[in-house]
Order: structure tokens, then sequence, then C-alpha cells
């Protein structure tokens, strides 16, 4: 540490000179060191934690979620070829195969958003803003791991420059940035991205060619895991395979159940975005947020009230209501799947935990952040259900919601004030 | 019953006037600064489509409609005014305007002041006459072309005062100068309409 520091302080003079040297300079230097320099005049809250350390939190909190994402890339992987199916066997390698995968898209992610987060702090003449770190760590676990790469940083570019920077940078944007990422992928290259069936890794990547890891070569694979495929089949990169909402919308949840259990939902080592799979990993990572009271425990708790309420209305609405009440009955078996598990698919949890409560795009007050939530709750569930276009919600949801939480923000505080006013005029 | 809710959800979400096909800009860009009148154009904007798009309706099936004018006699039975839809459209959509506008006037000045010209300027405004064009051509029947115009009209409504709330909210935000105003406003409007996606495909049974 100390050795850091004095290099710091050592080429801190010949930083102050250029404009963009100084900003790229002062924007590592506070990210390792908390700066000493304090404000000394006026009124100010004084509390240890600034941006960068907030931002660090949320970082920390997906660390486990990026763990076990890339656990389960090399998981499913070694599962698909018939090899270590135990959760427990090989865990190095499945990891070491799945942190190769995942590399290029959080180096490249990061190395566009930054880049250009620099170049916009420099030419503001501004410190650099941190809101990147979590967006930039956020979207390599919601976009598929196969995705081309220069597919990735266009997305990345749009996203930071209209999302953000157009609005003025961190803090200003009205749109969650990696999702607006995300949403750009889905929509300008939907090939890339169905969400309906999901990527799993058939190839064998770089860490086969140097290390050898994984005992069994290529040939030896082709010949004994698909016999009457052959050779061909190794010759695909990768094969899809139908993620538990897809298979729901299909056959309603006993098609879910035929496949997977419980148990597995619930632990993540199916097909699926990296960072979603595990629900015990984003349970722990909310739980981190909530106890350093990064993010608002309302948001998450209205949320999941919002599509439990929305699932038992849409259980009712195929049950009971359709056929006694409406006088349609519905041929889409989504609506008969209960609503308790709508909560274990999918990606419902790590939208609420790490997406929803995105503190610059949420509601502000708190009336409002109980209503955000539950709004996105009940639309995430009408997409997922009712839309047969998008298998999953989560993310359209919470663009529409962030479009309108200035709205419900206004209203929360207009009714105070009106509330206010009432009181000292009577 | 069902067919209905359905016009009504996509004429709102799905094919929204503004953030879908960017009929009624004009209006939608230029009144969106503040909530409060927002509000107000987006109501005056509901009951106008409420009220033409049927009227609309019995004016194309029973008088511009090719053979519409049978009942007249022989002679009239292919008579085709349909190239009076577009005049006979906008005279019905002036004169709601009108009234509208004077509904306004008697009970909330400090609104129809800050409409200002915008109020009468409904009139041309094109999600309205578009809404009379798209029900004619998707051959809606009365009850569907209510819906369809009260579905357009709250989707307008939601859309501006959405976007009113945005701007309202971004009033002090760092914004490059030249996005500033309109340019921003035109890139949330995208913003939106991405968000708006959302409904895009979606269907009630």
């Amino acid at each position: 540490m100390k050795f850091l520091r004095n290099f710091l302080e050592t080429i801190e003079p010949k930083m102050a000179g250029n404009k963009y040297l100084h900003t790229i300079y002062d924007g590592f230097a506070t990210f390792l060191f908390a700066p000493n320099s304090t404000t000394s005049e006026g009124v100010h809250i004084r509390d240890g934690i600034d941006l960068k350390r907030t931002m660090v939190t949320v970082v920390m909190a997906l660390q486990l979620c990026l763990l076990f994402g890339m656990f389960n890339i090399g998981h499913q992987h070694y599962t698909a070829y018939g090899l270590y199916p135990g959760l427990g066997e090989a865990i190095f390698t499945k990891l070491a195969y799945g942190f190769l995968q995942l590399l290029p898209i959080i180096i490249v992610a990061h190395v566009v958003g930054l880049g250009i987060e620099f170049f916009f702090a420099a030419k503001k003449g501004h410190p650099i803003e941190e809101g990147f770190l979590v967006t930039g760590m956020l979207i390599p676990l919601i976009v598929p791991p196969d995705i081309p790469l220069w597919m990735l940083a266009i997305a990345v570019a749009f996203a930071v420059i209209i999302g953000k920077e157009a609005f003025g940078g961190t803090g200003m944007n009205i749109v969650n940035v990696a999702l607006t990422a995300r949403v750009f992928l889905f929509f300008a290259y939907p090939t890339e991205i169905s969400g309906d069936t999901c990527w799993v890794a058939y190839d064998y990547n770089i860490l086969h060619n140097i290390f050898g890891m994984g005992a069994a070569t290529l040939q030896e694979l082709g010949q004994t895991v698909v016999p009457d495929g052959g050779m061909k089949k190794l010759l695909v990169d990768s094969f899809s395979g139908a993620t538990p909402l897809a298979l729901a919308a299909k056959g309603g949840w006993s098609a879910v159940a035929d496949q997977f259990t419980l148990q597995s939902l619930f632990v993540g080592d199916i097909p699926g975005s990296v960072g979603e799979t595990s629900k015990i990993a984003v349970i722990i990572g909310a739980l981190m947020l909530i106890v350093t009271g990064i993010a608002s425990w309302r948001i998450m708790l209205s949320m999941i009230v919002g599509a439990a309420f929305m699932g038992f209305f849409i259980n009712m609405f195929g049950g009971y209501l359709s056929t006694e009440v409406f006088g349609f009955a519905t041929a889409n078996p989504f609506f008969a799947v209960p609503w308790y598990y709508h909560l274990i698919m999918g990606s419902f949890l790590f939208a609420m935990a790490f997406m929803a409560t995105d503190p610059v795009t949420a509601a502000q007050t708190m009336q409002g952040k109980l209503i955000y939530g539950f709004l996105i709750g009940c639309v995430g569930i009408i997409v997922r259900v009712l839309n047969p276009a998008f298998p999953e919600g989560w993310m359209l949801a919470i663009l529409f919601m962030n479009v309108f939480a200035p709205l419900i923000d206004h209203w929360v505080y207009s009714k105070n004030i009106k509330r206010r006013l009432a009181r000292a005029n009577g | 019953m069902q067919e209905l809710l359905n016009t009504f959800i996509k004429s709102a979400f799905v094919d929204n006037m503004v953030l879908a096909y960017f009929l009624g800009m004009c209006s939608y860009l230029a009144v969106s600064k503040t909530v409060k009148t927002a509000f107000g154009l987006g109501l005056a904007v509901i009951f106008v489509l409420f009220i033409t798009a049927p009227v609309n309706w019995l004016l194309h099936e029973f008088l511009l409609k090719e053979g519409s004018l049978a009942f007249l006699g022989e002679s009239f039975a292919t008579v085709d005014l349909t190239f009076l839809k577009f005049i006979a459209f906008i005279a019905v959509i002036a004169s709601m305007v009108q009234l509208v506008e004077m509904i306004i006037e008697r009970f909330s000045p400090s609104l129809y002041n800050s409409l200002g010209i915008f109020l009468p300027l409904i009139t041309v405004n094109c999600a309205i006459l578009g809404t009379s064009l798209f029900m004619v051509q998707r051959e809606y029947t009365l009850a569907q072309s209510t819906a369809f115009g009260a579905g357009s009209g709250f989707g307008f409504f939601l859309a501006i005062i959405a976007i009113a709330a945005i701007r309202e909210k971004i009033r002090y935000s760092a914004v490059p100068a030249p996005l500033r105003g309109l340019g921003i406003a035109f890139i949330i409007t995208g913003l939106m309409g991405i968000a708006f996606m959302s409904f895009m495909g979606i269907k009630l049974s």
C-alpha cells in the first residue's frame, strides 16, 4: 500500500499538466485511496462513504453471482458432454472454463465503457464519475456469453453515450445504463439474444489447447458422447438449452418440473443468463445491499409483493375468472403456473436486487419507491406471461417503470404539498 | 368485450401514437415542459379522440364510403365521397377542439393560458387525424373505433405526462449544451419508445 501511495505521489506532478492524463490519474488515485481533501466552507453531510465506495459495495455484492455464473458456464459445458455431472466435481476446472469464456466480455465492456467515461470526464474537466463500475459489472452478467464482442462494444457505447452522457453523466440518466445496453442488443440483433433458449458452451476454448484440461480429447468425446451425431455435432460452437421460462410458456409448470427440480432452480445449476441462475448467490448479494443500506428494501419488498399479486391474479384469471366471468378460455399454459414459482424462475430476483434498486433511475420518494416496485412486479409478470414475444419481462418492465419513475415522484410530492398547504391554511 | 379490451390496450401501449408512430410530436414536445400543462393537454386529447373517433366512423360509414349514399336513390349508389375524408374529419375534429377550448376557458383559465396556441392546434395534431384514418384503414367497427380512440388518447396522455415529469426532473441536469431543450427531448422520446416496446406482441388470451 505504501509503495502504491508513494508511486502515485511521484507521478502526480507529471500528470497535472495534461488535461486527459490528469483525469485518468485522479480517477485511479481516488479509486485506490480515499482522498483526504475535504470541503472547508458551507454546510455538508460528513460521511465516510462516497460514490466510489457505494459503487464498489454493489460490485462486491455482485461477485458471488459472477463466480457462480462462471462456474455454471463450465458446469453446463461439461454436463453437455456428460462429464463431471455432480455439482461438486471438478469445481476449479469448471470455474476456469467459465472464467475464460467470460473474461473477454468483462474486458470489452470495461474498456469501451470506461474509455468513453474517461473521455467525457476529461472533456468536461470533471473528475471521473464512478457510475460505470457497477454497469460494467452488470453487463457481463446479463448478456449471453457468446455475444460477438463488436456487438457488445456497440451496445455499451450506445448505452453510455445516449443513455447516460447525453443526460449529463452519472446520476442524471433516466434509464438504467446496463439495461439500455441489453435492450439495444435485444432489439438491434434479435437473432443473437432471443432469451427463449439459452447458450450452453459446446466448443473447446483456449483452456483445452493450452493446459489440456478436461481429461478427454475432442476426438474421444465426439465418439463417446454424441454417437449418432458424431463429429458433425461437435462442429457447432454451442447448443441451446431451454430455460425454465421457455418450458413454462409451452407446457406450464409440469413441463418445468419434468426437467428441473426445485432445488436446482434454487441453487442455479441450470441454463440461464450468467448472473441470475443461482438464487442463493442473488439473495446473499441482496442482503448485503440491504444491510449496507445501498439498495432500498422498499423497492425489493414491493416488487415481490407486486409480482406475487399479479401472479396470483393471473392464476385466478386463468382458472376461475376467464371461464366464469369473462367468458373466454385461455390456451396459454403459463396462466396456470402457481404464483410462488414465478418468484424463483428466470431473472426475477436478480432484477429485483440489482436492477430495480438502481438509486438513480428508481423513484426517489419513500412512497414512490413502494409504488414503483409494485408496478415493476405487475408489469414484469404481465410481459412474462401475456407476451409471447418475450419470454422474460424484467428488463423491459424495469425500463418501462424507469420512464414513469419521475411521474410517480411528481405525484407523491405534489400530493404532499397539497396536504401541507391544506394543513397550513386550515 | 375481449376484442375491445385488446384494441384499447394495443392502441395505448403497443401502437402508441407518439412512441410507435411518432405522430403528434408537435404538441407532445412543445407542451411537455411541465406536468401540469401536459396533464391538461393529455386530458383534452383523450376527450377529443374519444368523441371524434366514433363520430368520424359514422360520418365515413353513412356519408363518405362508396355506396353509402344509396339510400338517397338509385343514382347515388355508385357515389364515392372518400376523397372528402380528410376535410370532413378535420372539420369534426376542429369543432370538437372548439368545444374543449370553451370548456377549458370556462373552468380553468390558468390552464387555458398556459396551453396557449397549442390548444387550438390540437385540431391539426396528427395523432388525432391519424387515429381517424387508421380506424378507416383497419376497417374497425363502431365499438372498436371508440375503444381505439380512447386507447390512442390514453396512450398520448401517458406519453406526454411521462416525458413532462422527466423533463421537469432533468431541468437542472448538466445536459451538454447542444442537446439542451428539444435535442434531449427527442432522445428521451426514443428511449421511451424502447421502453414501450415491452408490450409489443402482447396477447390477452
